[in-house]
């Protein structure tokens, strides 16, 4: 502790010795950590933007079908609507919404053109909570209620079937006798989404799609969203507890593009760091060399003067510490200040083609991640202090008359 | 008997191996006793900053025993050497020898401070010897504000701020002009008298020798002789 009183405030000086160096090894420290918190941040904001995007709109959070289901989507392979315990589990706090579909593949029929349609019987009700898709309509209306059996299409496939509101189409699928069962349907609304959605999915009503193939109540899948994303995992083991028939899977499981686009995300940020600290090691490592090679002869006279190798290396280890302590600081707020700057969002429509190709947000928000910037920080900082112990080294090991010879 | 403050026994010091030894020190014998006032002189080459850095514990022989207050040398650490430094010894070197991020007066505190001397003692001591070495109201300067006189002056106070066994000073004078260093030498020799101060000087300037009430002369690495006056 003596040690530091007296060495804390000479390596503090010392560092004001070449203002110049010190302010570019700061700039070089500040600008390389904020560049890893800052993107960080963005990608962290890209990646929720992207899969708040895609979950929003369709999947959820997780889904549960009958068992046999995922690999075969047929309308021998549904399920009852839940009750009992199941729907005692489904209603439970962690849960912020389900909502229960019926898929159908069939195709779809305008005057001009048959195409293939997933046709997606929901409740309009739990789908204003859940789903995304009633608020992308963008002419018309959406779905009233389970029993309209109206139907809502993507902008993409109206268009490809030259179709519209007021319009109608005939759509087909095989129903629970194993015929063809078609019927014709009013378009009441478009909707805006990303391309592949809009050209596959069509809406109707869930009873209407009940009906339309035959079915009493049966359903395909159970769409569910959960406020806490830490909690799904323990959601996802209570619901295959509390239906054990059933097949419950989080949406990882369901969108492996998206799940390995997530992964991505938490980790570049680290491949990242390494580049960052890679080049600020050099130049903090570079910076305190000089500092140590232009003050050879002081480390002389001041082991001369009785001080032990050990707090030449702690007076030395000091600066770096100071330095690099200082140049973290000025990261964080750098970093602090950009985000609360951008805390509006960054608005990346202009590229919305390219980002729905990468199931990207349009609008990102940047988020403060106090634990990375804490960790990040504080790794920065000690390996920083670590690799300056090199040059710290070579001036506690310099021989005092060695040193002293060395006229700088 | 009075114990001598620096006790040098067969004392040899060589460089480099093999063809290319040099001799810098060979088989010295000498004496520094308390309140001597001596000077080493002789010509480069002769050995005599060698020998101060024998006496300075900066170096080690590579023959024979150097003791400093009793304390051998040999078989001490690094650290060790450094904790007799501080505790014993004082220097004035050449030149460059303040940290010119300091002002004068914590430039002679800063010894005490590895000492681990408490604030105020230290306060009052430096500004004591900074009175004595006659830079009082001059303490706040950093070395860059100082003549070279003044900041040798600052350095003599250093050396002398911890009361040390013995100070050595290596060509204290070369870097200064004549009335300066008159003065440097004066001062040297009034604390010598008046507080006791054991001063060994490297020089080979006449002004310092006349002032020394001891002169060893050096020659290829031997005493070749040790007159008192």
């Amino acid at each position: 502790m003596q040690n530091l009183k007296t060495l804390a405030p000479l390596a503090w000086r010392n560092l004001w010795r070449n203002t110049r160096r010190t302010v570019i090894t700061l700039i070089v420290v500040s600008v390389g950590l904020w560049s890893v918190l800052f993107f960080n941040s963005f990608l962290n904001a890209w990646g929720q933007a992207g899969k708040d995007a895609v979950l929003d709109l369709l999947i959820g959070q997780g889904q549960i079908h009958a068992q046999g289901y995922m690999d075969d989507p047929s309308i021998e392979r549904l399920m009852r609507p839940p009750e009992g315990t199941f729907l005692e589990a489904l209603e439970a706090g962690e849960i912020g919404a389900w909502s229960m579909r019926l898929q159908l593949p069939g195709v779809v029929v305008s005057e001009y053109k048959t195409l293939p349609v997933n046709m997606v019987g929901v409740d309009p009700a739990a789908e204003r909570i859940l789903s995304s898709i009633p608020e992308k309509i963008v002419k018309g209306r959406y779905l009233l209620d389970a029993h309209d059996s109206s139907v809502i299409l993507g902008i993409s496939l109206a268009e490809r079937l030259k179709t519209g509101v007021g319009r109608r189409v005939i759509l087909m699928s095989q129903n629970v006798a194993g015929a063809l069962s078609e019927q014709s349907f009013d378009v009441v609304g478009i909707y805006d989404a990303d391309k592949a959605t809009e050209d596959y999915y069509a809406f109707t009503g869930l009873v209407a799609a009940q009906k339309f193939v035959g079915l009493d109540d049966e359903i395909a899948q159970i769409t569910f969203t959960i406020p806490e994303e830490e909690a799904l995992e323990s959601t996802v083991a209570r619901l295959a507890l509390a239906a054990p028939d059933l097949d419950v899977r989080p949406w990882k499981q369901l969108s492996l593009f998206l799940a390995t686009t997530d992964s991505f995300m938490q980790n570049f940020i680290y491949i990242w760091l390494a580049v960052v600290f890679s080049l600020m090691a050099i130049g903090i490592v570079n910076t305190q060399l000089m500092a140590v090679f232009e003050r050879t002869h002081e480390f002389g006279l001041l082991r001369a003067l009785g001080m032990k190798p050990r707090q030449v290396l702690v007076l030395v280890a000091l600066e770096s510490t100071f330095l690099i302590g200082f140049g973290v600081l000025l990261g964080v707020a750098l970093a602090g200040m950009t985000i609360w700057a951008l805390a509006d969002g960054i608005d990346l429509s202009a590229f919305a083609a390219g980002l729905e190709m990468f199931q990207g947000g349009q609008v990102l928000y940047p988020q403060y991640d106090a634990q990375r910037f804490v960790v990040f920080s504080l790794l920065i900082w000690v390996l920083g202090i670590l690799v300056a112990l090199w040059p710290a080294w070579r001036a506690a090991k310099l021989s005092p008359i060695e040193a002293m010879r060395q006229v700088t | 008997m009075i114990n001598p403050i620096v006790r040098c026994r067969g004392v040899g010091k060589s460089f480099g191996s093999g063809e290319l030894v040099v001799h810098a020190l060979r088989d010295v014998d000498l004496d520094i006793l308390a309140g001597d006032f001596a000077t080493l002189a002789g010509p480069s080459g002769s050995g005599k900053t060698t020998l101060l850095n024998m006496i300075g514990a900066l170096d080690r022989p590579t023959s024979g025993t150097v003791e400093i207050d009793g304390q051998s040398l040999a078989g001490m650490d690094k650290s060790g050497l450094s904790e007799l430094r501080l505790h014993k010894i004082g220097f004035v070197f050449q030149a460059y020898n303040l940290v010119p991020v300091l002002s004068a007066q914590e430039n002679i505190e800063f010894v005490l401070q590895l000492q681990k001397v408490a604030p105020d003692e230290r306060a009052r001591r430096a500004r004591e010897v900074l009175a004595e070495v006659g830079l009082e109201g001059m303490g706040h300067r950093r070395p860059s504000a100082l003549s070279g006189g003044q900041q040798q002056r600052v350095a003599v106070a250093r050396a002398l701020v911890s009361r040390p066994s013995i100070v050595l000073a290596d060509e204290p004078t070369a870097n200064l002009d004549s009335a300066t260093t008159t003065e440097l030498v004066g001062l040297m020799a009034r604390l010598n008298q008046e507080l006791g101060i054991t001063f060994v000087i490297g020089t080979h300037d006449p002004r310092v020798m006349d002032h020394s009430q001891r002169h060893i002369e050096l020659l290829d690495g031997r005493i070749a002789s040790d007159t008192r006056s």
